[in-house]
């Protein structure tokens, strides 16, 4: 491992071409973090490039709102790496921080409050479930639940996971059960348990990336409840930075490198990828030659950088001959209502690890509701002080304090993630104007809600209504999708790099791979057809795994069958030992 | 340029609790008024008592105490382009603040003939009320208007207004850590009961915990019927 000699900084001549390696990992986060600990641990010799730095967790997280939440210490600075947004391509999309997850070792998984549930069947056949939607891009995903969960299971297991066995009625097959028990309830989380009893709703505790008791070295540590967008500086919560990306290094086959900002993949004569080219944290250029390119940098940026990297071969980006490549695009709005009480023993808004309980019983679809699609329910704390959640709260005057004052500590909110349709038009491209801190192109996201999103929001925000009733609420606050327009207020991005089976509508094949690179690989939430209804961050890490595992036994061992196309495939020419040995596919 | 990783912390200059960074007298002297009208001071303290103004002044002074470090044992001296950012950010909010003030002396000056801080309480809160284009805000009551519009979970200052910005302002001054200025004696956390860290550092050796708020004694199968095996759940 190496981490950026700073000392030497002050002449900025071009750094010494490193020695190529088996493979460059572009985005060390939840699936580059995943990837990079299959495949090191498999004996390839891999560089892991993060755009972000490496942040040591004892050191540089502690319980500090106003650092973490209002100065976005995590959060990827919009005047750093801006995007801008419309609703559609008649409108000049503005500057907007939309869906800004953290750029750093560990990516989201960092900041995180750690929500890991298992996704559903239903989420992977979407198109043969429902048919055509109108304005909707419906497509099933070539592999199953069933491909996937054996993954699932090894994520929860070796990334840390807390759950309750047997809790969740509408649970598909598991074959494990999960390694921790759950959290305690807090009293804001025993109010919903309490309310979804009465109107017969099951209820459970959602599965957290955190370890309750000793685990794998790591100790359940950290009851401040500075939780959600804070980093842990304990290790209780999973996070690849302290878990997949140490076990990487500990093989001596990662060299990771931070604050290295990927500006292009390089393609050579023959259009495979030769590797990638990065600004190093001196500034300076730097090629990295690799025999296989994984890209891990979420489905904003993934896409963002297969369209700059165009060549003879990819005029119009990357492995982009379908046209497809930033299509698609799904962000998992949240949206949630808030309960205000007027008892006089205190719910509390501030402890707990932000997650309490939640519910699958609205997940799968119901004609009746008008819509398709459902939703994960889950109850949550309202945070700390300054930000704590209150829409619409009176902005200023004795009725602001008073507000804070009288329900801070009588609050609980109840919210989903929007299970929102792909719409071939909601698209990540390059805007015409706006830069970023390096001078190229920032992402540009053209995003209008589908009426089915609108409809599944207003009904499910609703429910968290009902069920905030049913607790007791003096009052309630809900917070809808109005007029289709989303925040960006999740760091859930997800379909921009589409996998499937025909090379002409999608850009991956089942194992990641692209249809027109046979050498490069995606394995964030940009390959998902659907967004799922779920948190993604388990299924990334899931899929990554399975993907690599794939790379490991089949595609550096030339076992690879002829691509779909019948085109064959390059496999990955190994320069481990110190020789090269072609091997063909 | 030295990694975000490695930033180097400094110690707080001495005085630096008394000193007064960016804001001329005169402005100083607004602001306070202003987050006194935001925050007000009732039976317990508000934004004046908590220094919600140090908060504000030492925020827009540069990039010198916008991150402390984690321990809060100084703050982190930037670089790179963050660093750049930062600067480019607190120049603009400079800016905004100044050319606030005298907006706030522009109104108050046409409205009562004289600056926002010699008049009095009422007369303030109409000036604010010029000023934000919104009637005061009055209290919470349990039916308003149907349902609010999705926001970001998360407060960025770029792109906000002066009024929208001495508000977060004076929220952050009010209930953030003490260790940025405002918050002073921890009076913000106190007016709303909550039990907040004595040090940023105690939130990571384990010695600051709130554990004893989550439920004590409790049965999962209490809990969730369908634990119990009940028809129906």
């Amino acid at each position: 491992m190496t981490r950026p000699s700073l000392e030497k900084g002050n002449n900025m001549q071009q750094a010494r071409k490193p020695d190529p390696v088996d493979v460059v990992i572009v985005g060390m986060g939840a699936s580059g973090g995943t990837a990079a600990k299959v495949l090191c641990e498999a004996g390839l010799k891999v560089v892991g490039l993060d755009r972000g730095p490496w942040l040591r967790p004892k050191e540089h997280f502690s319980g500090d709102e106003i650092k973490f939440l209002n100065r976005t210490y995590l959060w990827s600075d919009p005047r750093v790496n801006p995007r801008t947004v419309r609703m559609d391509e008649g409108e000049t999309a503005v500057p907007t921080p939309f869906s800004m997850t953290p750029q750093m070792v560990g990516g989201g998984t960092v900041h995180w409050a750690g929500w890991l549930p298992r996704p559903r069947p239903s989420d992977f056949m979407m198109r043969t479930l429902h048919g055509d939607i109108d304005g909707a891009s419906l497509a099933d995903w070539p592999v199953s639940y069933d491909d996937l969960e054996p993954y699932l299971s090894k994520v929860e297991w070796a990334f840390g996971c807390a759950g309750l066995d047997g809790a969740d009625k509408y649970e598909p097959y598991r074959s494990t059960p999960y390694p921790c028990p759950p959290l305690p309830p807090t009293r804001a989380g025993k109010r919903f348990y309490e309310a979804c009893e009465k109107l017969g709703i099951n209820a459970m505790p959602i599965p957290q990336a955190l370890v309750t008791q000793p685990y794998r070295g790591r100790t359940p540590s950290n009851w401040t409840s500075f939780w959600n967008g804070y980093g842990d500086p304990t290790g209780m919560r999973s996070s690849t930075l302290t878990t997949f990306v140490p076990e990487a290094l500990a093989t001596g086959n990662l060299d990771l490198r931070a604050e290295c900002y990927v500006r292009e993949v390089t393609v050579g004569p023959d259009g495979r990828a030769t590797g990638v080219v990065y600004i190093d944290a001196l500034g300076r250029e730097v090629e990295q030659e690799a025999n296989l390119v994984v890209l891990g940098l979420g489905a904003v940026e993934s896409a963002r950088l297969m369209l700059l990297s165009t060549s003879r071969y990819f005029p119009d980006g990357l492995a982009n001959s379908s046209g497809q490549v930033g299509r698609n695009a799904t962000f998992h709005e949240y949206l949630f209502a808030v309960g205000l009480f007027d008892d006089e023993q205190p719910l509390y808004g501030f402890p707990g690890n932000y997650i309490s309980g939640g519910s699958f019983q609205f997940y799968e679809t119901d004609y009746d509701r008008g819509h398709i699609g459902g939703a994960l329910i889950g109850a949550s704390h309202v945070g700390q002080p300054v930000n704590w959640n209150f829409p619409g709260r009176p902005q200023w005057g004795s009725a602001s304090k008073d507000a804070d004052r009288d329900f801070y500590n009588h609050a609980m909110k109840v919210g989903h993630t929007l299970h929102d349709m792909p719409v071939e038009s909601n698209r990540v491209d390059l805007d015409p104007e706006v830069k970023d801190a390096w001078g190229l192109p920032a992402a540009r996201i053209t995003h209008k809600a589908h009426p089915n999103d609108v409809r599944l929001a207003k009904w499910q925000v609703d429910k968290n209504v009902e069920i905030l009733e049913a607790a007791g609420a003096w009052k309630t606050i809900p917070v809808y999708l109005e007029r289709g327009r989303a925040s960006g207020n999740t760091c859930h991005q997800h379909g921009t790099v589409r996998m499937g089976t025909d090379p002409a509508t999608t850009v991956l094949n089942k194992w990641c791979q692209a249809h027109d690179v046979g050498n490069l690989y995606v394995l964030d939430g940009s390959s998902f057809p659907t967004a799922t209804g779920v948190n993604p961050t388990l299924t990334i890490m899931a899929n990554a795994w399975r993907c690599a595992d794939y790379i490991v036994n089949t595609h550096a061992k030339g076992r690879e069958a002829r691509s779909t196309s019948g085109r064959p495939v390059q496999t990955l020419t190994r320069t481990s030992g110190g020789q090269r040995v072609d091997i063909d596919g | 340029m030295t990694s975000m990783a490695d930033w180097p912390v400094v110690l707080p200059p001495a005085g630096l609790a008394d000193a007064r960074l960016f804001f001329t007298d005169h402005e100083w002297d607004t602001i306070d008024a202003a987050t006194a009208r935001i925050l007000p001071t009732d039976h317990e303290p508000g934004a004046r008592e908590a220094h919600v103004v140090r908060f504000i002044d030492r925020y827009l002074s540069g990039v010198e105490y916008v991150y402390a470090a984690a321990d809060g044992s100084g703050f982190l001296q930037m670089d790179g382009k963050l660093a750049d950012a930062w600067r480019a950010r607190i120049a603009d909010l400079g800016a905004i603040y100044r050319q606030g003030v005298r907006d706030l002396d522009a109104i108050a000056l046409g409205q009562f003939g004289a600056d926002f801080v010699a008049l009095g309480e009422d007369e303030q809160d109409v000036v604010l009320e010029r000023l934000s284009g919104a009637p005061k805000p009055g209290p919470v009551t349990r039916v308003d208007s149907d349902g609010n519009p999705t926001i970001q979970v998360y407060a960025f200052d770029d792109g906000l207004d002066f009024f929208e910005l001495l508000v977060s302002h004076t929220r952050q001054g009010f209930y953030g850590d003490p260790i940025y200025g405002g918050n002073h004696d921890r009076v913000g956390w106190e007016v709303i009961g909550f039990p907040g860290p004595e040090s940023l550092k105690a939130t990571i050796d384990g010695t600051y915990s709130v554990r004893e708020y989550y439920v004590q004694e409790f049965d999962w199968r209490d809990l969730i019927p369908h634990l119990r095996g009940e028809a129906g759940s």
